[in-house]
């Protein structure tokens, strides 16, 4: 649905086998189970390079890149979806990052700064330094100079898709007042004041924060925060041919239609932890639509046997080819994206909670499973917590919609008889996509099955999110869909479900103005401890489900991808909900 | 002639002016926000806003056409750059002027029609004058039959089918793709083949019914008849004679069917995934990008009308009683 936005969240799953047996799914929950724990802070030594061996890895070759989309933005701070996300890892570099092991389980380093940060007074003042022999694909050094204009840029008009928690936290303000701050960012010869972020030499960057920001090392691993060259920095031009300090440089792109990334020689492996980078090129074209790479990797033959796609998913309609053909199925990553979808149930129109419960126990969520491709494309649905976030607990389930999935219309019927509101009148607004014309009928049916009188609403599919993003829209529900955007659920609980950011175009889409939350989400969001953040937060989010009802969780996404049979070293990426780039080799 | 040609050159630019103008407005008049789309799913209010101003849609409709004609002229700046005149303006998802985007794909545009306009003129009119030369006999039946069935095939069929029983499954052709003819010629060949063949199906059935049905008409003619009856060779008659009458429809057809075959280019350039005009436009619909759809859609009818002013001229060529009329 919508765009694929979404930096982070920790998607779970190594390279299993993409088979629909119960096996491969009970394997990608353990593994996703194991990545509950809060993902560790890494130390110096730890955030030390080269980065570990890929076992059986060789050097050199070329690796054929199949891709949908063109790429819009190659600025770092106008990268937030994850298609840009994916590529940024192979040429951009940030503060930190994330380093998967052979497992897959994940700790966040530094990357181009020696440790993850070492925070002081209470988590309000963070200290990185940088490594040495850092440098730009130019050969020149990368500075704390360069850092300090990284951030002041994101200050400024033109950088308008990034993400902005950093430019909030600095500027302590909600929404994008932080602008005010800067507004034309450093290119007036304006600067943030020491006070909130200072550069004492070329080495040491320290941020300084009003609040405590335990999520900050988190922050700065998301795309949209590496680095830019305050040298080579064009402002709107950078946004087409930016200056990078990956291991790959960009030598050539054709707007929608390909791209060439060769070696960067000013990368130092030494300096980096995270990327093996043993590719010599990348070749990638665009335009290919989903069923063509699905179809020519699953066939294998001449160059695509030396192909991969970034971003790509096995087309939903050649999964019943793929499940039968376990040569190929071999040749799969699969894994959870950070999306949760969820039934908003809009809170300043169905009022009556029993009403609410009522369509909790009715709702089926398995019609919506159906409608995306079965249990590879979506799992069903116990919380509002993904999988691939800290604090998830599997089991979570207060109306026992795992066990039925085709919903409890008796139980509902009871519930709306009790309360005398048999017959009440639903206005559902539904998504007008093949996807949303599959599933609503069988959910309105089931719902009418308990006693509801169900209006459908069709809503363009272009226009969806601004017509339910209005807070005086006319439906009493739809359906949504969130990802975190690092994974800690302070990326969910409070844009969804915190009532004082309602207004229109917000993310509350059920209008949840509820005093506990609110309270709540303003004492966790001051919890240092990432582990009893993630806790508090878990806990708060079944509030929501269980207690208040205005949210009924349905499926969390998953994905599948294929590459070809001279690829090695494919890894589904647990932070970017794709495969990791960063440990493919070519097989000569 | 010359002043046929000034003719049908103002009659083109106003049909172009109408055509972009009708295309402007009805771009706003549709429920899409290129900036909500550009914004992304997180998307703010403010950011919105900023968006909309840089991407220059705060101005009202009709000062962004004229801003947009008068760049054709005079050339635009953007701040991520300039852009000279002619000025088709500048994509609003990637930082690239349009005429950049479209010369970067015109050639494989150019490439799969011309390519495809060759295989079903020569297939398509080849097997309708067999036909029409044995006519009666199981030949021509098994011409004119099977030319009604793939007649009624469609690329969205074909195509899929094609890839899936040549490619996929058997490895006969590789993937097809587009290299440039100037790089390397038989690669540029090899890669088209399939798409050509595909592309040029739907059309050469008509050509075939239509050339045999012509071929035989013109067989019956007054002047073939002297011809035959002055004794010259029956092979003569045929090529000299006889087919010099059907070229007439088929080259009014191959004018009418040039638009048609741009279409069809869409179509295969998504099937076949090739990089070309139909494909860019295709893009530009969904992320409503409305310079690059402007743009596409002025220089493709640019090229149908260009088109179609030569299939004129060519009339005068071939019959010489239009040049004289």
């Amino acid at each position: 649905m919508v765009a694929a936005l979404a930096a982070g969240a920790l998607a779970l799953s190594g390279c299993s086998s993409g088979s629909e047996n119960d096996e491969a799914s009970q394997d990608e929950k353990d593994k996703a189970q194991k990545q509950q724990a809060q993902i560790p802070f890494a130390d110096a030594k730890a955030s030390t390079g080269p980065a570990a061996e890929v076992k059986g890895a060789q050097e050199g070759g070329t690796v054929s890149v199949m891709q949908r989309d063109s790429y819009a933005h190659l600025d770092p701070g106008q990268i937030y979806v994850s298609d840009e996300g994916s590529l940024s890892r192979l040429i951009h570099r940030g503060l930190t990052g994330y380093k998967a092991d052979a497992s897959g389980k994940q700790s966040l380093v530094g990357d181009l700064a020696t440790d993850s940060g070492k925070p002081s007074d209470g988590g309000r003042t963070w200290t990185y330094t940088l490594k040495d022999n850092i440098k730009w694909a130019d050969g020149t050094d990368i500075t704390s100079k360069d850092v300090r204009h990284t951030f002041e840029r994101q200050f400024a008009e033109f950088i308008n898709d990034g993400p902005v928690f950093i430019q909030q936290w600095l500027a302590n303000t909600p929404g994008t007042e932080y602008r005010e701050m800067l507004p034309k960012g450093p290119y007036d010869g304006d600067h943030l004041p020491d006070s909130v972020l200072e550069t004492p030499d070329d080495k040491t960057i320290v941020f300084k924060f009003e609040d405590p920001k335990p999520d900050l090392p988190y922050a700065l691993a998301m795309p949209g925060y590496s680095m830019v060259s305050e040298a080579k920095d064009t402002q709107e031009k950078y946004d087409k041919a930016p200056m990078t300090a990956g291991p790959y440089k960009i030598e050539s792109f054709k707007t929608g239609k390909s791209m060439t990334l060769v070696k960067n020689e000013h990368w130092d492996p030494a300096t980096d932890v995270t990327r093996n980078a043993y590719p010599d090129k990348y070749e990638i074209t665009f335009n290919i639509q989903y069923e063509t790479s699905t179809e020519r990797l699953m066939a294998d033959q001449g160059a695509n046997k030396t192909a991969v796609s970034f971003n790509n998913q096995v087309d939903a309609a050649t999964l019943p080819k793929l499940n039968k053909d376990p040569e190929a199925q071999k040749r799969t990553a699969s894994g959870y994206q950070p999306y949760v979808s969820q039934m908003a149930i809009n809170m300043d129109r169905v009022k009556n909670k029993k009403v609410r419960e009522a369509i909790a126990y009715a709702l089926p969520i398995q019609p919506y499973q159906q409608a995306y491709g079965g249990p590879q494309g979506h799992e069903l649905a116990g919380g509002l917590i993904s999988p691939t976030v800290s604090g998830f607990e599997d089991g979570f389930d207060p109306f026992g919609k795992l066990k039925k999935p085709l919903g409890d219309p008796a139980k509902a019927k009871k519930i709306l008889e009790d309360a005398g509101e048999t017959g009440y009148k639903l206005t559902w607004g539904y998504i007008n996509t093949p996807e949303g014309q599959n599933y609503s009928p069988t959910m309105e049916a089931t719902l009418e099955e308990a006693g509801f009188d169900v209006q459908r609403k069709e809503i363009s599919s272009e226009t969806y999110y601004d017509e339910i993003g209005l807070v005086d829209n006319k439906f009493d529900m739809y359906v949504s869909a969130w990802g975190a955007d690092w994974p800690s659920a302070s990326t969910v609980v409070p844009p969804l479900y915190d009532g004082r950011q309602i207004q229109d175009g917000s993310s509350n889409y059920s209008h949840t103005n509820d005093e506990h939350i609110n309270s709540e989400i303003d004492r966790i969001q001051k919890i240092t401890d990432p582990a009893e953040a993630a806790k508090e937060w878990n806990t708060l989010s079944q509030y929501v489900v269980k207690d208040l009802i205005s949210n009924i969780p349905i499926t969390y996404y998953k994905q599948i991808q294929l590459h070809g049979s001279k690829i090695g070293g494919v890894q589904y990426d647990d932070v970017i909900g794709a495969i990791d780039l960063r440990k493919l080799y070519v097989k000569q | 002639m010359l002043r046929f040609l000034i003719r049908r050159t103002i009659g083109a630019l106003i049909i172009l002016l109408i055509l972009s103008a009708v295309c402007f407005f009805l771009f706003f008049a549709i429920p899409r926000d290129p900036a909500r789309i550009s914004c992304g799913e997180k998307c703010t209010p403010e950011n919105l806003e900023l968006i909309r101003r840089s991407l220059g849609l705060d101005d009202p409709v009709p000062v962004q056409y004229w801003n947009f004609l008068s760049g054709i002229f005079a050339g635009r700046s953007y701040p991520t750059g300039d852009c000279p005149a002619p000025c088709l303006g500048r994509s609003f998802v990637h930082d690239e002027n349009v005429l950049t985007l479209i010369q970067d794909r015109f050639p494989t545009t150019l490439s799969l029609t011309i390519g495809a306009a060759v295989v079903f003129l020569v297939f398509g009119v080849g097997a309708g004058m067999i036909a029409a030369w044995r006519r009666g006999t199981a030949l021509d039946k098994f011409v004119s039959g099977s030319s009604l069935v793939i007649g009624s095939l469609q690329i969205y069929f074909i195509g899929p089918l094609v890839l899936w029983a040549l490619v996929y499954s058997t490895g006969l052709f590789g993937d097809p793709a587009y290299n440039a003819i100037t790089e390397n010629p038989w690669k540029w060949m090899v890669g088209l083949i399939l798409p050509w063949a595909v592309l040029s199906t739907i059309f050469a059935s008509n050509y075939t019914r239509m050339v045999r049905s012509t071929m035989i008409e013109q067989l019956q003619e007054e002047h073939v008849r002297t011809a035959k009856a002055k004794g010259m060779s029956s092979g003569t008659v045929f090529f000299r004679y006889a087919w010099r009458g059907a070229l007439i429809p088929v080259v009014t057809i191959f004018g009418i069917d040039l638009g048609t075959l741009l279409g069809g280019a869409i179509i295969t350039e998504f099937t076949f995934s090739l990089p070309g005009l139909g494909a860019l436009s295709i893009a530009s619909v969904f992320k409503a990008d409305l310079p690059v759809l402007m743009g596409v859609l002025l220089f493709s009818s640019t090229m149908i009308i260009l088109m179609n002013v030569l299939v004129d001229a060519a009339y005068a060529f071939i019959d010489p009683r239009i040049r004289l009329s």
